[in-house]
């Protein structure tokens, strides 16, 4: 009888187990068969409805892009990218056919094969092959394209413009070397209740700032084939004595050596700390999100050494995901082209965007690295440039290096795990006044060359 | 009265032994309600087969794969190597057991000192058990992200200003690689010993108390009488809750992944840390489920040596 019930059980239990396979199994056959006519995709970055202007906005033109192309159905979903939630997502079918991920994430997702290869669908799209090729590269490998840029900033050095005046400092000639930016620094701190300069120091962006200061210092993390960690270099130890001076020589660093991103941009915005270092996209977050006076926003180029290489670049791609079938991933490229570019060949598209980000009281024109030419972005500017609610006179030292400052991109291998690897060497550096630097660069060295040789 | 109700219980049995030397299993089956018993544990079985045996299963099978979850390549012991190979294995392990070794410390008598505190108590011990447990509902998150507040380094974080109106200087708490750690398990402490407290509680409540009264006969003082009554009868509840305690604390990751992000210098990196850095910094589900399985070895190992170590004590 026990046996029987034990039998019996083992069975309701692998059929349990096999309907669920099946059910899966079913599911991905269907999001897997090519489609022949009318096809549905899903799309990510739907705004929520605590933004229900720019929701409106977003579904209108779903309604207008699906009037000009009645084969393809447009769904639109909230879901965005998740750095906890992709993966299971992916592995449950839920991935929208589009989502937008940052430009850190590129060089992973492409390396994991969690994104398409849309080379054969950009390639064919007249306004996708006129992108900016600076902005491109990002989102390359091996000479194939693995995702639509569509926004695109720049690592920059952000500073409070009311804590320079205070100081005495002019917020319109924000500091073009390292050296100005520690006498700024020991400035606010002795003029204001501020500390001078600051820096993320967790969740890897310790290392993500570390190494675009070494960019500006002439060093790479890697080399740009990303086989050889080069991290112990004469820049990232010059990087480490500069934290090092202003930590324990000016004092001018704060008492809080544990931000991540997000710990930062709030000290930031509340005026805690004069400057540090992020990308030129924050302005909507510092001033939307964290309620900063747009005056007081200040962004300058990423300050540059004799030797300097430039900045890294930063922004938003959107991705497609690898299951698509060919019908969606050209369907989903037709709605790029439609949803995120048209605003640059059509001025009413482009009004009709800044009008209800106008309505739903957010910034409009804030500083970006344009994804198309200079000239199609100066005329999309003049289209809006009366619904233009940011003070861009402001920031008129970045945008004008906007062309010209060298963009380096990601490291090509494992970028995320080297910037982890940095986080340690950082505090040390911020905790510890005895750390010995050139130690703490041989064993990062070591560590991030075996992170690349494991593959 | 336990009596009573197994007899007609086991009666029933040998009846239904008898009739199913005469009848077909299946019919015996349908006749002692097969179809409405299996109904009733339908639920129990999908909800733990959809959410506990599957997924344990699927583990077994990602441990040794390598997966980007459209495509998957099995890699056979690869991924545990790569486990080993990592420097940072030994620092978390450390700093787990570390952390473990102080929650034990700090955290296993307080709640059983404040739970006697509260049950000598003539008056208020409603008051005082609702208090004792307040921390726990206020939710993880909030409690640690209170707490990473409370231990802000400079002069006008909250426990700096306390230690500052009597002339101390600004401590960095959390910034300092000796005192991040205690710090994180303090907090720990604070929002995990209501319920212990409730647990033990509730069995001193059920000591009898002819037992004290007796000792205290015997001319037995406070001491005496939590040594020699007190304690030995909460042994076996003793016995579990540290037992929880400790795969509770070795599983340590919300309080030093909020308050430190497992800083300054790796000092409180811990296992679980390690393995969310590997699924979803690195996206290496391999890896991070390789270690996941190591660490659910180590755990049933120290389980069962901790249950061998005190089998004496729990069953004398």
């Amino acid at each position: 009888m026990k046996m029987l019930a034990k039998r019996w059980m083992a069975g309701t239990v692998a059929v349990v187990t096999v309907a669920g396979l099946a059910a899966c199994a079913t599911g991905d056959a269907d999001s897997d068969g090519t489609v022949d006519g009318p096809v549905t995709i899903s799309v990510g970055g739907m705004p929520t409805t605590e933004r229900p202007e720019e929701r409106a906005f977003f579904q209108n033109r779903i309604e207008e892009f699906e009037k000009a192309n009645p084969d393809i159905t447009i769904e639109g979903e909230e879901t965005r990218y998740d750095v906890n939630t992709f993966n299971a997502l992916l592995a449950g079918g839920g991935l929208p056919t589009l989502i937008n991920v940052p430009f850190t994430e590129m060089q992973g997702l492409i390396s994991r094969q969690q994104v398409l290869d849309v080379t054969p669908y950009t390639s064919e799209s007249e306004v996708l092959s006129q992108l900016n090729p600076r902005v491109q590269e990002v989102v390359s490998s091996d000479d194939k394209i693995y995702g639509v840029p569509w926004t695109a900033y720049t690592m920059s050095l952000l500073y409070n413009r009311d804590l320079f005046a205070a100081a005495g400092l002019d917020p319109d000639a924000p500091p073009t070397t390292w050296d100005e930016v520690r006498e700024a620094a020991v400035a606010i701190t002795e003029s204001t209740d501020a500390q001078g300069f600051g820096s993320m120091t967790t969740e890897n962006a310790g290392g993500w700032a570390a190494a675009t200061m070494a960019y500006s210092f002439g060093g790479l993390v890697e080399n740009e084939e990303g086989t050889e960690a080069t991290v112990d270099t004469d820049a990232m130890r010059e990087v480490l004595e500069f934290y090092q001076t202003l930590r324990w020589e000016d004092n001018v660093f704060g008492d809080n050596f544990l931000l991540n991103y997000d710990d930062a941009s709030q000290q930031f915005a509340a005026g805690n700390i004069g400057m540090f270092l992020q990308g030129s996209d924050a302005y909507p977050r510092m001033v939307d999100s964290l309620g900063m006076t747009p005056d007081s926003v200040g962004i300058a180029p990423l300050p540059q050494e004799s030797n300097g290489l430039g900045t890294l670049a930063g922004g938003t791609v959107a991705v497609i995901t690898p299951t698509a079938t060919e019908a969606e991933a050209a369907a989903a490229i037709k709605w790029i082209e439609f949803h995120r570019f048209e605003k640059y060949s059509s001025e009413e598209a482009a009004r009709a965007e800044a009008e209800a980000g106008v309505a739903e009281g957010v910034t409009v024109g804030s500083p970006e690295s344009p994804v198309v030419d200079e000239a199609v972005y100066a005329t999309y500017l003049s289209w809006i440039d009366d619904l233009i609610n940011v003070p861009r006179e402001n920031f008129t030292v970045f945008l004008d290096s906007v062309e010209t400052l060298p963009l380096v991109p990601e490291p090509a291998t494992k970028a995320q795990e080297v910037y982890a690897l940095l986080d340690p060497v950082v505090q040390a550096v911020l905790t510890r006044e005895d750390a010995d630097i050139p130690a703490l660069l041989e064993s990062a060295q070591s560590a991030a060359q075996s992170a690349i040789d494991a593959g | 009265m336990a009596t009573t109700t197994l007899r007609p219980r086991s009666t029933s049995m040998g009846s239904s032994t008898r009739a199913g030397r005469r009848s077909h299993p299946i019919a015996r089956w349908l006749k002692y309600g097969g179809p409405v018993r299996f109904l009733f544990i339908l639920p129990t079985l999908l909800v733990f087969g959809l959410f506990a045996w599957w997924p344990i299963v699927r583990s077994l099978g990602i441990s040794l794969q390598q997966t980007n979850f459209v495509t998957t390549r099995w890699v056979g012991l690869e991924n545990f190597t790569r486990v080993f190979a990592d420097p940072l294995l030994g620092t978390a392990t450390v700093n787990t057991i570390w952390f473990a070794a102080l929650a034990l410390v700090i955290g296993f008598p307080v709640p059983l000192l404040l739970a006697v505190a509260v049950s000598e108590m003539r008056r208020a011990r409603g008051i005082a058990s609702v208090l004792a447990y307040m921390p726990v509902i206020l939710p993880p998150v909030v409690a640690t992200l209170l707490w990473k507040a409370f231990y802000d380094p400079s002069s006008t974080g909250l426990f700096n200003s306390i230690f500052g109106s009597v002339g101390m200087d600004p401590i960095p708490w959390l910034n300092n690689g000796d005192l991040a750690m205690p710090a994180i398990v303090v907090q720990a402490t604070w929002a995990s010993f209501g319920t212990a407290t409730i647990i033990y509680l509730a069995s001193l409540m059920s000591i009898g108390p002819e037992l004290y009264e007796a000792a205290e006969v015997d001319g037995a003082g406070f001491f005496r009488r939590i040594w020699h009554i007190t304690l030995p009868q909460l042994r076996s509840v003793i016995l579990v809750l540290v037992l929880l305690q400790i795969i509770g604390t070795l599983q340590v990751f919300a309080e030093p992944f909020i308050m430190t992000g497992g800083g300054p210098e790796n000092r409180t990196v811990t296992i679980l840390m390690l393995i969310y850095r590997y699924a979803f910094i690195s996206g290496d589900y391999g890896r991070a489920t390789a270690l996941s399985l190591l660490l659910a070895v180590a755990l049933t190992l120290v389980s069962l040596i901790y249950l061998r170590l005190t089998k004496k004590w729990s069953s004398s």
